[in-house]
């Protein structure tokens, strides 16, 4: 067999693996889509007894017990703040490393920490700090400072890549043109970072609002999102559940989707402007 | 000139806040877990005596200890298969698909769904995988079992099977970015110089992906490690991985118990982050291209 032939049987091969780790990966989630649309008397698995929207509302005209609605209004608004913090953070972090500072390195792997540290053992320590400090547990207070020190650190790496493609030439025709470092930062540093903020702001948000971990030891008696899909799995499994998975599903996808086409659009602008 | 000076008083200003939230939300619990860990007597203070006792009856114990050996050896099965999975994944996005619009498409199957829940993703495997699951259905139909097979669900089997969909694009995504790093001119010097193409790849390609299968690697391992919530989903109550004990533990109100496994895990994984750092140094990556 000559090494050509050999070559087309290792693409024909390695196209299969991939192709068959992507019907792996996607089918779940197309699984539970569907399911969710099964009818009233549907169980938790195929077959599904009839095509409604039954699932979806009930969990609109939910009660107590497993109303989402709260949970889904807690969450989305921790996973902005989280967003903004990031964002606010990140971008005076990435700010500092480029001033190269004594002890860079050592903030740097500071950072790093937040990501390799696992959420369990982050959140259960700061539950204890907590607990011995005699602070009490809220979704707006313990579980908003937990959940940035998880996004940050991301939020942190980008603006750190976009700063190290950044050109500082830009910035040194402004500062000899006699602009201030302030206003040059703002006039010219920040519109041209611009991408890597939306990027980490996406982090922030969506690393906060699919949060569980962290979550789970640090927040009161309001929960958030994940932990009220994990309290209600923990009580039954129904269609609802995958109804709710759907709906989040969905909207991650439409944020990313929002997201992709913003900076698409803002790059081919920056490109027409350029000679 | 830029907009910082180097060195200047500003930039520890701007680093201080990222530094103050870091240190107290992370470092000061870590490190606070290792002094709880070594807590005597009765109530849960500061003033309680130290000693190990908390970790000789964790040790004496030999259900915690196969628990322990079987939390590594899971995760070495996982680092295994989504490293493999990963880097036939990566190698063909890169060097297999030409064209644009296809790589596009392929790349962006691949990184939507991580954007999800990982937890709603997890949740998702439980209707694949029991007595009537979606799987046993298709084993049935195809004639290549005449029973259900009930080792999916609430298995090791069906945890293996989640973690590998969830896990792998972190093995794959390290990879990619090394891949696209690789020079084309350095494949082709090998390949006019008459090596063949599986030589080039042991001997060009692999040493230079090194440090992405080694960082994949890592990110895999610290996951799968600390991932009690698709054990919990997948798993039910029946299997436990360590990081399920410090949680079962914490539910017990035994928080010495769970400290000292919390310490034990944490252990663990500086011993996997120090080992690959001995191979490749995360912080060149991105600087210097």
């Amino acid at each position: 067999m000559g090494w050509k032939v050999r070559l087309n049987v290792t693409t024909g091969l390695l196209g299969a693996i991939t192709l068959a780790f992507l019907a792996y990966q996607w089918l779940p989630i197309l699984t539970l889509g569907l399911l969710s649309f099964s009818g009233p008397s549907g169980g938790t698995t195929f077959p599904m007894n009839g095509v409604s929207f039954h699932w979806y509302r009930e969990l609109w005209q939910a009660s107590v017990m497993n109303d989402f609605k709260p949970p889904l209004l807690r969450s989305s608004l921790l996973a902005l703040a989280c967003a903004l913090t990031t964002v606010v953070l990140s971008v005076m972090a990435a700010q500092a490393m480029r001033g190269r500072f004594r002890g860079s390195g050592a903030f740097f792997y500071l950072m790093l920490l937040g990501i390799m540290a696992p959420g369990i053992l982050v959140g259960f320590g700061f539950a204890i700090l907590m607990r011995l400090l005699g602070i009490e547990l809220a979704w707006n207070t313990t579980t908003f400072l937990v959940q940035v020190s998880w996004t940050l650190p991301f939020g942190f790496l980008t603006m750190l890549a976009v700063f190290n493609r950044f050109d500082p030439r830009v910035e040194e025709a402004a500062l000899t043109l006699g602009a201030s470092r302030l206003v040059t930062f703002r006039r010219i540093t920040l519109p041209l970072v611009l991408p890597g903020i939306i990027g980490a702001a996406l982090f922030g948000f969506s690393l906060s609002y699919d949060e569980y971990p962290r979550s789970m030891f640090t927040t009161g008696p309001d929960g958030t999102l994940p932990l009220a899909i994990m309290a209600q799995l923990d009580r039954q499994l129904t269609p609802e559940i995958y109804a709710i998975g759907t709906v989040t599903t969905m909207s991650s996808l439409v944020a990313v989707t929002l997201c992709a086409a913003g900076l698409w659009a803002m790059r081919r602008s920056t490109a027409g402007r350029s000679p | 000139m830029s907009t910082i000076r180097v060195r200047s008083s500003a930039s520890y200003w701007l680093a201080l806040p990222a530094t103050v939230w870091m240190l107290v939300v992370v470092v000061v619990p870590i490190v606070l877990l290792a002094w709880v860990s070594l807590w005597g007597g009765r109530s849960l203070s500061p003033t309680s005596p130290l000693t190990f006792d908390n970790y000789a009856k964790f040790f004496a114990n030999k259900t915690y200890i196969d628990l322990a050996l079987s939390t590594i050896g899971h995760v070495l099965l996982l680092m295994g298969l989504t490293g493999l999975l990963g880097y036939c994944i990566a190698y063909f996005l890169v060097m297999k698909v030409r064209s644009p619009i296809w790589r596009l498409v392929l790349f962006l199957a691949f990184v939507v769904p991580f954007w999800t829940s990982t937890l709603i993703r997890a949740i998702a495997w439980v209707p694949f995988l029991g007595v009537n699951g979606v799987i046993n259905r298709i084993l049935l139909a195809l004639g290549a079992t005449h029973a259900p097979i009930e080792a999916f669900l609430y298995s090791r089997t069906g945890i293996t099977m989640a973690q590998v969909s969830l896990y792998t694009m972190m093995a794959a995504g390290p990879v990619v970015y090394m891949l696209n790093a690789i020079a084309p001119q350095l494949r082709e010097a090998a390949m006019t110089l008459k090596a063949p193409p599986f030589v080039v790849f042991r001997r060009i390609v692999l040493p230079l992906t090194l440090p992405g299968i080694v960082i994949g690697q890592v990110l895999v391992f610290l996951n799968v490690m600390s991932d009690f919530a698709t054990v919990a989903t997948v798993g039910g109550n029946k299997h436990a991985l360590l990081s399920n004990l410090v949680l079962l533990f914490y539910e017990g109100s035994q928080i010495r118990a769970a400290s000292v496994v919390a310490v034990l895990l944490m252990l663990c994984m500086l011993v996997g982050v120090v080992a690959a750092m001995r191979v490749v140094d995360i912080r060149r990556l991105g600087t210097d291209r």
